[in-house]
């Protein structure tokens, strides 16, 4: 049983399939917002094959041990911190005390993954590529953390589940600390390069950034890894700030019941479409920032008002 | 099967990679101009990609200048395979108008350095012959994109002697 979840339900197969229609999803908005038809449903799991089923080439230069092996470790790595986010049920199995912090932990692991290749990689627009993903790290990470980590001290609890006890029984934390809530979006875009935190692979300047001499599997790899790492980090702010499972009135009406988790599992997967179309409007809507305006807004414009918000949290808290 | 996967992949998600080979610079607009949201060609799978590591179908423009010989060389040898070449332009698949007697500096069209799959001639071509031709290309490949094809072929009359096929394309 433990093998079928972790790899068919709701482990990596379905994280898999999942992710590719999150990002068909995603295209098509942005697809339908610049008023285009877009791609077919099947345009994902296309270029996936495609790129599995290409002549895989590497450097002469490169150091193979290494290039063959981090695009895996990352994707193992967001795989792994999709067990810990609750998809049908506040009770989740795998939850223990402090699962919060291992999944910020695992979310990271993409952007190491990002500059080791740059770095292994002997090419110019990598080596660009891996310092810009450093510089953007730090601009984005630590207001990231810190909005997971403000709905963490409202409940005083640093495990999962126990927020979405809290949410079942106060308010959403999207209502509670909604700047806490803008704060983590605007994290998890930076997190994922997307536009107009896209600035490591700009297309426009560096090609591609870090990922510029990989093809073939390598690719592939790389590609499922942002995919799933938008989906998994769109069902962790799903859960921490719009009560994951939890929906007003049906929940309660359905409590106990047999249709509970299917319920649940709609609820989750919807919100977490909601967040992915919320990155879409913003991808489609802005356009890229230089690399030292985003470190400057993010600090500027992330870090303080998220240290305002828990200092707020922690006033009210203690009153 | 695997095969039959992989090629239904192929045919689903060509990515593209614009290269521009000493070209006027006018046929480069008319390709940004097929990859414009007017034609959206993403609806075809196809994707515009910085790196020639990542493409699938190079288009190349221009004459070939004799500095640029060595370069085209590298970014077709750089491309995985399975690939293919798209020349664009009179400059494209001849070197006209700048190639003939006395031209010091250029080569005579980009199938004098590599093999091309796909001419599309005219000075510069329009952004729907781009797109037909990059369509036919895959048409080889997928019998079921002529439905595809006829739609273009009535809609816009004689579009079919704006392109010309080359190199015969394998798998
Ligand atoms: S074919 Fe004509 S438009 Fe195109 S690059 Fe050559 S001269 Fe310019």
């Amino acid at each position: 049983m433990p093998l079928f979840y972790v790899l068919i339900f709701p482990g990596f197969l379905f994280l898999l399939a999942f992710a590719l229609f999150a990002e068909y999803f995603d295209r098509k908005v942005v697809a339908r917002l610049q008023n285009r038809q877009g791609p077919p449903w099947y345009q994902p799991l296309a270029d996936t094959i495609k790129l599995l089923s290409k002549e895989d080439i590497i450097t002469h230069d490169a150091d193979k041990p290494m290039v063959n092996t981090v695009p895996l470790f990352g994707l193992a790595a967001v795989a792994a911190s999709f067990l810990y986010v609750p998809m049908w049920t506040k009770d989740w199995h795998f939850s223990f005390q402090g699962d919060l912090i291992v999944v910020l932990y695992l979310l990271t692991i993409p952007a190491f993954v990002l500059v080791l290749l740059g770095w292994y990689s002997p090419n110019p627009f990598g080596s660009i590529g891996t310092g810009r993903v450093v510089t953007q790290l730090f601009g984005y990470e630590v207001p990231f953390a810190l909005a997971l980590l403000a709905p963490a001290i409202a409940a005083q609890s640093w495990r999962i589940t126990d927020l979405l006890a809290y949410q079942d029984d106060h308010y959403w934390f999207a209502l509670i600390t909604p700047i806490a809530f803008l704060v983590a979006i605007a994290g998890l875009v930076g997190k994922l390069e997307r536009v107009p935190f896209d600035i490591p692979h700009a297309e426009t300047e560096i090609v591609e950034g870090p990922m510029t001499e990989y093809t073939g599997r390598k690719y592939a790899l790389l590609k499922l890894m942002f995919s799933t790492e938008t989906v998994v980090g769109a069902v962790l702010i799903a859960a921490i700030f719009l009560g994951g499972p939890h929906l007003p009135w049906v929940t309660k009406a359905v409590a106990g019941t047999a249709v509970a988790p299917l319920v649940g599992f709609l609820a989750v997967v919807l919100k977490a479409l909601f967040i992915v179309f919320l990155l879409s409007v913003i991808k489609a809507a802005l356009t890229r920032l230089r690399i030292d305006q985003m470190v400057r807004w993010c600090l500027t414009w992330l870090t303080f008002p998220i240290l305002i918000q828990i200092l707020y949290i922690v006033i009210v808290g203690s009153m | 099967m695997l095969d039959k996967i992989a090629g239904w992949a192929l045919r689903k998600s060509p990515w593209v990679c614009h290269f521009n080979g000493g070209s006027c610079n006018a046929c480069d607009i008319e390709i940004v101009a097929a990859l414009m949201p007017r034609f959206d060609l993403e609806r075809f799978g196809i994707l515009l990609q910085g790196s020639p590591r990542h493409a699938d179908v190079l288009i190349c423009t221009g004459p070939i200048t004799h500095q640029i010989r060595d370069r085209i060389i590298r970014v077709y040898e750089q491309a995985p395979e399975p690939k293919f070449v798209v020349a664009v332009g009179s400059c494209g698949t001849s070197g006209r108008p700048f190639c003939g007697k006395g031209a010091y500096s250029v080569m005579e069209g980009v199938d004098s350095i590599i093999p091309v799959h796909m001419y599309v001639p005219g000075c510069p071509p329009r952004p729907d012959a781009i797109t037909y031709a990059v369509l036919k290309l895959l048409s080889t490949l997928d019998p079921k994109l002529a439905d595809v094809l006829a739609e273009f072929e009535k809609s816009i009359p004689g579009i079919e002697t704006m392109v010309q096929e080359g190199e015969p394309v394998a798998g």
